[in-house]
């Protein structure tokens, strides 16, 4: 059995299913990330973890021992709000003991816990601040380091850096996965930015609807998207209708696939913008290569990468991603468009 | 833009003054050297500061009146706040149907209310008596109190309490240490008005009061009803000093803005 154990868990609120039956294994010391668009129940997962939330179906087991209905405060987790949640009225440094006076820590044991717990966010000497005398960045770290000095069985962190500008995101990114490794604390990240699952994370679960869609490591969710919601998701994605031809076999615009159709019904065609690769019309396709024919539509200049928008004869649209050093082909010319077959999934048209 | 243009700005002038000017009457009045009174005074002297602190009944009235405020004040409080903290974060079932039913006693004319508690009160004998008196200001006070202190529960960030409970608080050292000392300005503001309400109140007290126990208002009341010196005055003068006391003291405190919640908003 694994450290953290939730099978089967449910909330319903009165007229909607938040979380629908969620079963998840995560090891001591993993980092997973939950991963989801607003409203898919990642967020209710957790604070159902926490104790904040009880659910209506479903058991939470800690390290062999059953904790469903076990009130938050006797639960030690460790949870960082998406809002931070400092004490408005405590200095950094009493935000930081509470956990520990609540748990009624002497106090030179507290001080010197305390001491380390700034120290590790790096925060040291602002033990005396008020929360609203930092900036967002240091307000994060208080709250980090209020979760981290209980020393709690699971690191549950909100959305934390959703509130942070992009740069300290991604310091605060790197910074979060160091103590975490060094701590090998076991984590839970809920998220719906890709990237913060994808860096900082050893396993992924994109959760959509109240399911978890998928779960793995990021190569998995990002290379083999189980469902055409998680390769819609994570990362950029071409996602065009197939037809069938006469014998059985796939094409897209018109042109034969070397990919295998599962058989029956509607489907469509997988491709990542960056394995695309454009070719002056005409030119055969390669060993295991799939093609097709188009013209440029126009093109996108969007920093690291350009954006080609290549349109086919019936005025579907393929994005195609070259380097930014790259010059676009010109509007309107005719190019043909190849990518490895392995890079090419098939999803049911109805499936999400 | 911002702040108020000129035009909008004299117009709140005028109003002011309109309010205010009787407020400066009343102070002339006060340090006024005639018998009877007269507007404005032909001479100005303390002596009917002197003939105040010399008049028993009123000086007996303030006391009473003081003692009632302060334990209305404090009642209200220890009842109210509970009741506002549940109502606020309970979320049991008919929360919302108790919430008016406790706003009630405020949109109810006084006047009923002060004859309904006396119809009540008299064969209790409770008439003319403090804790009769405190009861019957509890009515205006405490709806009061919940009212105030279940916006101001309600408007706290639940998250800030979730994290106190997930650091190891229950709920009990949760409200301890977390939501009551961060309702400080409003409890603090929510005293001072209690108090003031208490003080002040005239309509509930003129059925209430007997020629045992009668209020500061009530006693004022019957004063001017027998006579016309410019004693009432300098009192008035006495009570506004008062009033301004404890405004400023809560100002001082907490600040009126914040008092209010009107920080976070």
């Amino acid at each position: 059995m694994a450290y953290l154990e939730l099978s089967g868990l449910t909330k319903r609120y009165r007229d909607s299913v938040a979380v629908d039956g969620l079963s998840l294994s995560v090891e001591r010391g993993e980092s997973v990330a939950l991963l989801g668009p607003s409203g898919c129940g990642k967020t209710t997962t957790l604070r159902m973890l926490a104790g904040l939330v009880e659910p209506n179906e479903g058991v939470i087991a800690l390290d062999g021992a059953e904790i469903t209905r076990t009130a938050a405060h006797r639960r030690n987790m460790g949870y960082v709000f998406q809002s931070y949640a400092l004490f408005p009225h405590l200095d950094v440094a009493r935000n930081i003991g509470f956990g520990l006076e609540e748990r009624g820590v002497a106090r030179a044991e507290r001080e010197q816990r305390v001491e380390d717990a700034l120290q590790l966010v790096r925060l040291q000497g602002l033990g005396h601040r008020r929360p609203r005398e930092l900036s967002g960045g240091q307000q994060q770290r208080v709250a980090l380091a209020r979760a981290l000095v209980i020393r709690p069985s699971v690191l549950l962190l909100d959305e934390s850096l959703s509130n942070l500008d992009a740069k300290l995101r991604d310091a605060m990114r790197h910074e979060i996965r160091e103590i975490q490794r060094s701590l090998a604390i076991t984590t839970l990240f809920v998220t719906h930015d890709q990237v913060e699952a994808l860096t900082m994370c050893d396993r992924i679960a994109v959760m959509n609807r109240g399911r978890i869609a998928q779960i793995g490591s990021a190569t998995d969710i990002y290379e083999r998207p189980a469902t055409r919601f998680v390769a819609t998701f994570v990362g950029r994605a071409n996602m065009l209708p197939a037809e069938r031809g006469a014998d059985g076999r796939l094409t897209l615009w018109g042109e034969a696939l070397p990919a295998a159709a599962p058989s029956g019904g509607e489907v469509d065609v997988f491709v990542r913008p960056q394995r695309l690769k454009l070719a002056p019309a005409g030119e055969p396709a390669g060993a295991d290569m799939a093609r097709v024919s188009g013209h440029v539509l126009n093109s996108v200049f969007v920093g690291d990468h350009i954006e080609v928008i290549v349109a086919g004869p019936g005025g579907q649209r393929l994005t195609v991603e070259i380097q930014s050093g790259d010059a676009p082909p010109p509007d309107g010319a005719e190019v043909a468009v190849m990518w490895r077959a392995q890079d090419t999934l098939v999803f049911p048209r109805e499936a999400a | 833009m911002t702040g108020a243009g000129p035009a909008l700005s004299a117009a709140a002038g005028v109003v002011y003054a309109l309010i205010l000017s009787p407020i400066v009457v009343v102070l002339l009045l006060a340090f006024s050297a005639d018998n009877f009174i007269l507007f404005p005074p032909s001479g100005y002297s303390l002596r009917w500061f002197i003939q105040l602190a010399a008049n028993g009944p009123l000086l007996n009235a303030l006391l009473l009146s003081a003692q009632i405020a302060v334990a209305v004040t404090a009642l209200s409080l220890l009842i109210g706040v509970p009741a506002a903290l549940a109502l606020a974060k309970g979320g049991f079932r008919g929360a919302e149907a108790m919430k008016s039913f406790f706003l009630a006693p405020l949109l109810l004319p006084t006047l009923i209310i002060g004859l309904a508690l006396l119809l009540a009160f008299t064969p209790l004998r409770l008439t003319a008596t403090l804790p009769g008196l405190a009861l019957g200001h509890m009515t205006i006070t405490l709806p009061f109190v919940i009212r105030m202190m279940t916006t101001a529960f309600a408007a706290m960030p639940d998250d800030i309490e979730a994290a106190a409970a997930t650091l190891g608080a229950s709920p009990r050292r949760v409200i301890r240490r977390v939501t009551l000392p961060l309702a400080a300005p409003g409890l603090i503001a929510c005293a001072a008005l209690s108090f003031l309400l208490s003080f002040d109140e005239t309509v509930i007290s003129l059925f209430l009061s007997g020629p045992r126990a009668a209020t500061l208002p009530v006693e004022m009341v019957r004063y001017v009803e027998g006579r016309t010196d410019p004693l009432i005055a300098a009192l008035s003068m006495v009570l506004i000093v008062g009033t301004l006391v404890i405004v400023v003291l809560v100002e001082r405190l907490v600040g009126v803005a914040r008092a209010f919640g009107n920080e976070r908003s």
